[in-house]
């Protein structure tokens, strides 16, 4: 028992950090539909710099991460003018590739700064072990875990309390009308795919202390994230978080009780099922296709 | 460019290929002409996935790995057998058994895949890849991990080994065959097929064909061609390992297929071998390999939307040119018989909105049955109920007095049901001629001579040879007709035909329809366009808020004050 839930219990904190990023992918699909396919390497972005910032240049976390974010802001807007827009408007799905083409010069670009060795990154809130009656957590697992459910709360307030937060949905479910009803519709797509960058490189600083800094970080971490996304539906942010945790617990069972080597190929066959027995997600309602 | 000096093209390019050997001397360039030629194979299967049916998958590299590693541990076990390390064998049989399990695999990935679309379907590819190449990574006692597998058996006819100059011969031989397939395929009705479906999914199960199934035999045939371009690198590098298949292999293909011209004849080729080429003459390419190809993706995309070939292809195409008195005359088909339907309490709810309620309509056969109603009334639900858009909450529905479940789109065109979309669902740049021909039935000696007919009947022989997307307006409205009358439909839905169209198409509307009437064919006309309603219509039925208000003849809806009401508001009825 004690075992069962140790694994669980690491696992759910991984699952948080996939569920930081699958976020990402569901922000940006409701306003626009369209999928940043490389955020996996934002996330790695996000990662490096906080390496770059913390353990090269000596600024404390607090300090270091508002920088990262909106570095990564920044770079999201840039982006999205580039490699999405042109495209968006001429109504293909050909940013599908363009988003994944920004991805593959983030790893070389990457790989060129920071080589391609992996480097520690120390702990924001201290290494030593906590126990919680019998079980063993870091304490940047528990930081991670408190800033996912955090994060989703304020998004859930953020999509139904707040003027923006509607005017976000009204966009989601037509941006034609929304631009009518006097929401500056192309705004708050930027905006989208900027936040959702922004918020890749809030879970590349806070994944780096468990993993390490390098290049190669975020391809699987963005792969799953998306295998997350796409189990509780792009419509459904709130679902994506307990999908997320969900998905974190199974892979610490798998890895505990079987091998690390099943954990990734389970994890995304459990996706391709859920594909075939629910296209469009566990967590999303289901949308009438029309003629 | 004439169809005569086009082949005489294509006869030279096979003569320059069969001497290559003879005329590069070292065997490093046959060797990089192999490898060319392996990744066109398995770029062409992805062309006639994605570049013409515009179903994109980022996991080919997997489809190459699976063929590679059966056919490899195929042969490696039957290499122990004597009869076969005699014959040679069973390097072919590898090769066989590895395009089939390829296929098989791009089978069992597909099924689940394609119930998503577009991008969502690239993502599910993407973690596809990823599962193989960490099954290649860890089940080590059959792929040997990491390390791989080497001494792959050599190609062997008989006792005879054959060395990298003999293979060339073998490999550029299933080039040709794979090269000639597409054409073959992409020249067949199913190739129409394939390129309406990247335009228009639902356009094209409004013509009968069953669109999911299309789309897993279009993902089948694309991972044949990728298990045999697999099981051929096996047995050219004599040595694989996991790393041969990463995710990069299968963004290195599709960028291939995208830089050379997707949904071209030889874009695959072309982009393959510009892409194979250029690591070889640039210095260091390895360090900024990610680059090069990111860039590579962004600069195509920008500027050569169509690829290299794109272009070059659309100007050497011949166009084929009507044959003068073939055109089978429509106005004069008659003896139709029209499909009588009946729905029967008929509701629909979507969550707490009824969209119909207890509809009760029945279209005798041969008429013209109108139903109007101001906007939201549920009209355009009931002809999605009708073609299995939607299935009804209650009720049911009868077709010639047998009760049947409308289950799906092209379902309801099998039964002859045929209909136009209220928002037109074209296929994108495919010719007028091809939108026709495609709804056409099997069976035709002369397909085009028979959808050069309906082309006539419609009023648009003008624009024959013109892409759809080029079509004013109005003509788009009457080409999604000419579509639907090619599937000899039974009933015609025409679902606002008229929206849009000028007073002088109208009017030619209401002539096609008073002809389609004499015909025999029931039509179901959505619109709000009275006077052409009340100029074709035999009956009416009037909706507002999914219920049924009024129905009769023209002149009786006319003087219905109800009718006037749910139209202008309650003040005007006595006005």
């Amino acid at each position: 028992m004690q075992f069962f839930l140790q694994v669980a219990l690491s696992g759910i904190a991984t699952g948080a950090i996939y569920g930081l990023i699958a976020v990402g992918y569901s922000l940006t699909f409701m306003t626009t539909k369209v999928l940043n396919f490389a955020l996996g390497m934002w996330v790695m972005i996000g990662g490096m710099l906080t390496y770059s910032l913390i353990a090269r240049m000596g600024l404390s976390p607090i300090l270091a991460l508002p920088v990262v974010m909106v570095s990564l802001f920044v770079l999201g807007v840039v982006a999205e003018r580039v490699s999405v827009y042109p495209f968006l408007r001429a109504g293909s799905d050909v940013w599908v590739m363009s988003t994944l083409a920004v991805g593959l010069l983030f790893i070389d670009f990457a790989e060129l700064i920071w080589g391609r060795s992996p480097t520690p990154v120390p702990s924001y809130v201290g290494s030593e072990p906590l126990r919680i009656g019998p079980i063993v957590m870091l304490p940047q697992q528990i930081l991670i875990l408190g800033t996912a459910i955090l994060l989703f709360l304020l998004l859930e307030y953020f999509y139904r309390r707040t003027l923006l937060g509607k005017a976000f949905r009204a966009v989601a479910h037509s941006a034609e009308t929304a631009s009518l009803m006097g929401i500056n519709s192309r705004l708050i797509q930027l905006t989208s795919y900027a936040v959702a960058a922004s918020l890749a490189g809030l879970a590349g600083f806070m994944v780096v202390p468990l993993t390490l800094a390098e290049p190669q970080l975020g391809t699987v971490l963005g792969l799953k994230a998306f295998a997350i996304a796409i189990i509780a539906g792009l419509g459904a942010p709130g679902g994506i978080l307990l999908s997320g945790l969900a998905y974190g617990a199974l892979e610490g069972l798998i890895s505990g009780y079987l091998n690390t080597g099943l954990r990734d190929i389970l994890g995304f066959s459990l996706m391709i099922l859920v594909l075939f027995i629910r296209p469009e997600g566990l967590f999303s309602k289901v949308q009438a296709e029309r003629a | 460019m004439s169809r005569r000096s086009l082949r005489l093209l294509c006869v030279m390019s096979v003569a320059a290929l069969l001497l290559a050997p003879q005329l590069l001397g070292g065997t490093y360039y046959i060797f990089l002409l192999i490898i060319i030629f392996i990744f066109s194979i398995a770029a062409i299967g992805l062309n006639i996935l994605g570049g013409h049916g515009g179903q994109f998958s980022l996991g080919h590299a997997a489809l190459m790995a699976m063929g590679a590693y059966v056919s490899t541990i195929v042969s490696q076990a039957l290499f122990s057998l004597p009869f076969f390390a005699a014959s040679g064998l069973h390097v072919w049989i590898g090769l066989i058994v590895g395009t089939t399990v390829g296929a098989a695999t791009g089978a069992a990935l597909a099924y689940p895949a394609l119930r998503v679309r577009g991008p969502y379907l690239a993502m599910v590819t993407v973690a596809f890849g990823w599962v193989v190449w960490k099954i290649l990574q860890e089940w080590v006692s059959v792929t040997g991990g990491d390390l791989g597998i080497a001494s792959i058996p050599k190609p062997q006819i008989g006792a005879w080994v054959l060395d990298t100059r003999h293979f060339y011969y073998i490999v550029l031989l299933l080039f040709i065959v794979s090269l000639g397939l597409q054409h073959w395929l992409m020249s067949s009705p199913i190739g129409l097929r394939i390129r309406a479906v990247k335009h228009s999914e639902i356009g094209l199960a409004s013509v009968g064909v069953n669109v999911y199934r299309l789309k897993v035999w279009m993902f089948i045939i694309s991972a044949a061609f990728a298990g045999c371009a697999g099981a051929l690198f096996a047995i050219q590098q004599n040595y694989i390992s996991p790393d041969n298949f990463q995710f990069f292999s299968s963004v290195f293909l599709l960028l291939a297929i995208l830089f050379g011209g997707p949904g071209t004849f030889l874009g695959p080729v072309v982009g393959i071998a510009i892409l194979t080429l250029l690591p070889e003459f640039l210095h260091d390419f390895d360090r900024y390999r990610l680059i090069v190809y990111g860039g590579f993706i962004l600069v195509t995309l920008y500027f050569l939307p169509r690829g290299v070939m794109g272009p070059i292809e659309s100007r050497l195409r011949p166009g084929v040119a009507p044959r003068s008195g073939c055109v089978v005359p429509v106005s004069g088909r008659l003896g139709i018989a029209g499909l009588a339907v009946k729905l029967e309490q008929i509701s629909l709810n979507f969550g707490g909105l009824k969209a119909l309620s207890r509809v009760d309509i029945s279209l005798a056969s041969g008429e013209v049955h109108a139903v109007i109603g101001p906007n939201g009334a549920g009209k355009t639900t009931l002809v999605n109920v009708l073609t299995g858009f939607y299935q009804p909450s209650e009720g049911r529905v009868l077709i010639d007095g047998q009760p049947r479940a409308l289950t799906s789109l092209h379902a309801s065109a099998r039964l002859g049901l045929a209909r136009t979309f209220q928002t037109i669902k074209l296929f994108g740049d495919m010719s007028v001629l091809d939108h026709v021909v495609i709804g056409l039935p099997a069976g035709y000696e002369n397909p085009a001579d028979e959808a050069d007919g309906l082309i006539d009947f419609v009023g648009l022989s003008a624009f024959r040879d013109s892409p759809a997307s080029s079509l004013a307006y109005g003509h788009r409205r009457l080409l999604e007709i000419a579509r639907a009358l090619a599937t000899r439909p039974r009933l015609l839905l025409l679902d606002e035909p008229a929206a849009g169209l000028v007073q002088e198409e109208i009017a030619k509307l209401i002539d096609l329809i008073h002809t389609l009437r004499h015909s025999g064919i029931t039509i179901l006309l959505i619109e709000h366009h009275m006077d052409l309603v009340m100029a074709v219509s035999n009956r009416i039925t009037v909706l507002n808020y999914g219920n049924v208000i009024a129905r009769g003849t023209p002149t009786d809806i006319q003087g219905n004050a109800q009718v006037v009401e749910a139209y202008l508001g309650p003040s005007h009825v006595h006005a």
